[in-house]
């Protein structure tokens, strides 16, 4: 049985991506066989990880006939890492899951005959709320939901986690959330830092990831910070992160 | 440590080092687009295991010690795929193997686990040590992109403390999950560059190389006989090759390397002296009388040994035969019994290593090279067709243990039941040895599994006598120890529970014989061994 993490915000550039990325590749790094899909049809990770945004059949056939999948998944240039990858077909994924007698359902039955091969699963969402990511919500055991610590941004995870349940998550799903993209310097994100956590301390982790040069410059590398800058202070942030969620995680695999 | 996994195995050319098969590499996969990247270079030691009998290999397995170089003392042990290489099961911090390893005596785990159904109470033995390194690279596509992995070996067998002979490098492709027509690429490209597929797959030619033999070596007797055949060079042909099993099984006899060679030395010894006498007229008596008293002398000398061996082996199923509050009483027996094994495997061991047994090697070795060549004047049986004599032969042992089970009764003494078992083993390795190659199996097969069943059931009942003997011969150093009394107790009770057995045994026997000596099973035997 895997564990299945997503990365979530109702808003985009939050550091989603970044953050399903990296955690992944820690993942598989520890030997853990470990999938991520890119449900993003803008295809951030696909291109992150240097695949080509191709996706035979498009998001339809992966919905419908979910024995291909596995045809459909592609090596990484990590061990243990592989990658579901995105295309741009994937931005009518809503209503193609609208087709389905229960589309909140749909994404759990493509991920389960994955199940039995990957420790972890990540899924890293578009920025929406839609049939897509209520699916999402379905199929996760783990929500990790980056946050940028400003009145604004931290408000949206004010509906989200009433949307989810109270403090823990409810419906299966646990809620985890963490800040990014942190300027430390700045001392409204200290104070919106310290306010959040107090508020919701079952919620926050306690690793944050600070807005650093090499996760801008991941793009341009097309590669994972732990390789681009193993000795930075976002590569450090990331391995806590992952260490916490681990940690925290109620179906440890 | 990486988990060894490979799709498809390469050799470079034979004249080529690790560092210009990848140069070679490197330029051939540039003009087909893609690029070669090094990666993170390797020293690994790998000392490769399977029993005497490869018994891995017979079960698509093999077993592997990896270090990372010589000078650890500690690596994985791991059982793997022979296809492909995928880890069944695998332990770090094991120590590199010196000698002989059994499954009964690892930790509770996953190794144990993967190979006791298979190796049970045969020793894996280390049969070569490569000392190899490894380079890894990625070959990139156009977006540089991993789309196969590689892996160049150049591996030399330890031999000793001196390298050993390099072997061939070596090149393994591995497919990313996806991109299989790259790997296909890839590997067409490495085979236009005089990269072949080995014959042998690196462990093999490691074992190879150090002058194993990868198979194993099976103390299994199947010679090929003309039914028109004389006896003598039938006979003489069987006899050298369960002299070559005796051969092959007595270092590892004296060494003790596990329990298997001992037995497997002793079963061809007894096959010999059966066939020596069954077929006695194809040998000069004076020389058959000498021979027969030598391998008997054998026989002697290595049969307290087996005794403990089983005794040893067996105590745990006979534990089980007393009640469980007094089972550990027995622990101190457990200890006694070790000590007297050693003693008289110490015994056996110089025995076998004497001049005695050196000289019955050698003469017996040199009597069945001549045999075809003497004078037949007093060996009346040498020239009469092999199918006529143990036709004959086999007619003969059936119709005696005929004559033997039918005398039997619940009261009979234990001596009659041992007498007719050891006619049953004649007839089985007459059967075996000479009924298989020369007769129609319709007939073979339904004699040999009857016989299998009443042996069974004498085995059972010859095994509980022996081992309640063995158990009064306990008594006595059992007694001179601290915490006798207990263990004295528990073992009057596992004596009795031992007879129960063997009555029962004795029970059984009326209804195997009865099978045996059947109506449609008389008639065959008649019919095929006149």
């Amino acid at each position: 049985m895997s564990t299945v993490l997503a990365t979530y915000n109702i808003k985009g550039g939050v550091g989603k991506t970044s953050a399903a990325v990296n955690l992944a590749y820690l993942a598989a790094r520890d030997g853990h066989p470990t999938l991520l899909w890119d449900l993003d049809p803008q295809g951030a990770s696909t291109y992150l990880l240097r695949v080509k945004p191709k996706l035979r059949g498009g998001g339809e056939r992966l919905l419908r006939r979910r024995s291909e999948v596995a045809e459909l998944i592609k090596g990484t240039d990590h061990q243990y890492l592989d990658l579901l990858p995105a295309d741009f077909s994937l931005r009518h994924l809503d209503l193609e899951l609208d087709g389905f007698k229960h589309p909140t359902r749909r994404l759990a039955r493509v991920l389960e005959p994955l199940e039995a091969e990957y420790d972890y699963i990540f899924l890293d969402c578009a920025p929406s709320i839609s049939l897509v990511s209520e699916s999402v919500f379905e199929a996760a055991d783990v929500l990790l939901v980056p946050i940028i610590p400003a009145t604004l941004s931290s408000r949206t995870f004010e509906p989200l986690a009433e949307l989810v349940g109270s403090e823990g998550g409810a419906g299966g799903v646990q809620v985890l959330a963490f800040f990014s993209m942190v300027e430390v310097r700045k001392s409204l994100h200290r104070e919106v830092m310290a306010r959040v956590r107090a508020a919701h301390p079952g919620l926050m982790l306690g690793a944050a990831i600070p807005a650093a040069d090499e996760i801008e410059r991941m793009g341009e590398a097309r590669t994972i910070v732990e390789l681009l800058a193993p000795g930075s202070r976002a590569a450090i942030a990331y391995r806590a992160l992952w260490w916490d969620i681990r940690r925290r995680v109620r179906t440890a695999a | 440590m990486t988990r060894a996994r490979w799709d498809e195995e390469l050799l470079a050319a034979p004249e080529l080092s690790a560092g210009a098969a990848a140069r070679r590499l490197r330029e051939g996969l540039q003009a087909h687009g893609f690029e070669l990247l090094a990666g993170a270079t390797t020293r690994a030691r790998r000392i490769f295991l399977d029993s005497f009998d490869g018994r891995l290999q017979a079960a698509g397995l093999a077993a592997v010690h990896l270090r990372r170089d010589g000078a650890e003392t500690v690596g994985r042990l791991a059982v793997v795929k022979r296809e492909g290489g995928a880890e069944v099961a695998g332990e770090d911090r094991f120590p590199a193997p010196g000698g002989p390893i059994l499954a009964l005596d690892l930790a509770v785990g996953p190794v144990r686990e993967a190979l006791l159904p298979v190796i049970d109470v045969r020793a894996l033995l280390p049969l070569a040590e490569l000392d190899g390194e490894l380079t890894e690279y990625a070959v990139l596509d156009d977006e540089r992109k991993t789309v196969t992995r590689l892996t160049i070996e150049q591996a030399g067998l330890v031999a000793g403390v001196a390298p050993g002979p390099l072997l061939r490098v070596r090149l393994r492709l591995q497919e990313v999950r996806g991109y299989r027509s790259d790997r296909q690429r890839v590997s067409a490209c490495a085979r236009e560059l005089g990269f072949v597929v080995p014959r042998h797959r690196l462990l093999d030619e490691a074992v190879l190389a150090a002058g194993g033999n990868p198979g194993g070596t099976s103390a299994k007797v199947a010679v090929e006989l003309i039914p028109s055949q004389r006896s003598d060079a039938a006979a003489a042909a069987v006899l050298r090759a369960l002299a070559e099993v005796v051969e092959d099984n007595l270092e590892g006899a004296i060494a003790d390397l596990d329990v298997e060679f001992l037995h497997d030395l002793r079963v061809a010894v007894r096959r010999g002296r059966s066939v020596q006498k069954e077929l006695r007229g194809v040998f000069a008596p004076d020389a058959l009388a000498h021979f027969r008293r030598e391998f008997k002398w054998v026989q002697q000398v290595t049969g307290r040994s087996r005794d403990l061996d089983v005794y040893v082996l067996e105590f745990g199923e006979m534990r089980a035969l007393v009640p469980e509050p007094i089972q550990a009483d027995l622990d101190l027996v457990v200890r006694v019994l070790g000590e007297q094994r050693a003693a008289a495997r110490r015994a056996m061991a110089r025995e076998l290593g004497s001049p005695r047994m050196a000289a019955l090697r050698r003469d017996w070795d040199a009597c069945l090279e001549e045999l075809v060549a003497l004078p037949v004047a007093d060996r009346p049986d040498a020239e009469v067709a092999v199918a006529e004599l143990a036709g004959r032969r086999i007619a003969k042992v059936y119709q005696r243990m005929r004559k033997m089970g039918e005398a039997i009764d619940g009261h009979s003494p234990s001596e009659d039941y041992h007498e007719i078992r050891k006619q049953g083993k004649e007839l089985r390795y007459l059967l075996e040895l000479f009924g298989a190659p020369l007769f129609p199996a319709a007939a073979v097969k339904p004699m040999v599994k009857a016989l299998k069943r009443l042996q069974d059931v004498l085995g059972r009942h010859q095994d509980r006598e022996v081992q309640r003997r063995t158990l009064r011969e306990l008594a006595e150093p059992v007694s001179a120890q601290p915490g006798r009394a207990e263990a004295l107790m528990a073992m009057g009770v596992l004596a009795e529970r031992l007879y129960e057995d063997e009555l029962a045994a004795r029970d059984e026997f009326a209804e195997r014989f009865a099978e045996f000596t059947a109506q449609p099973l008389r008639e065959q035997v008649k019919a095929t061994f006149r």
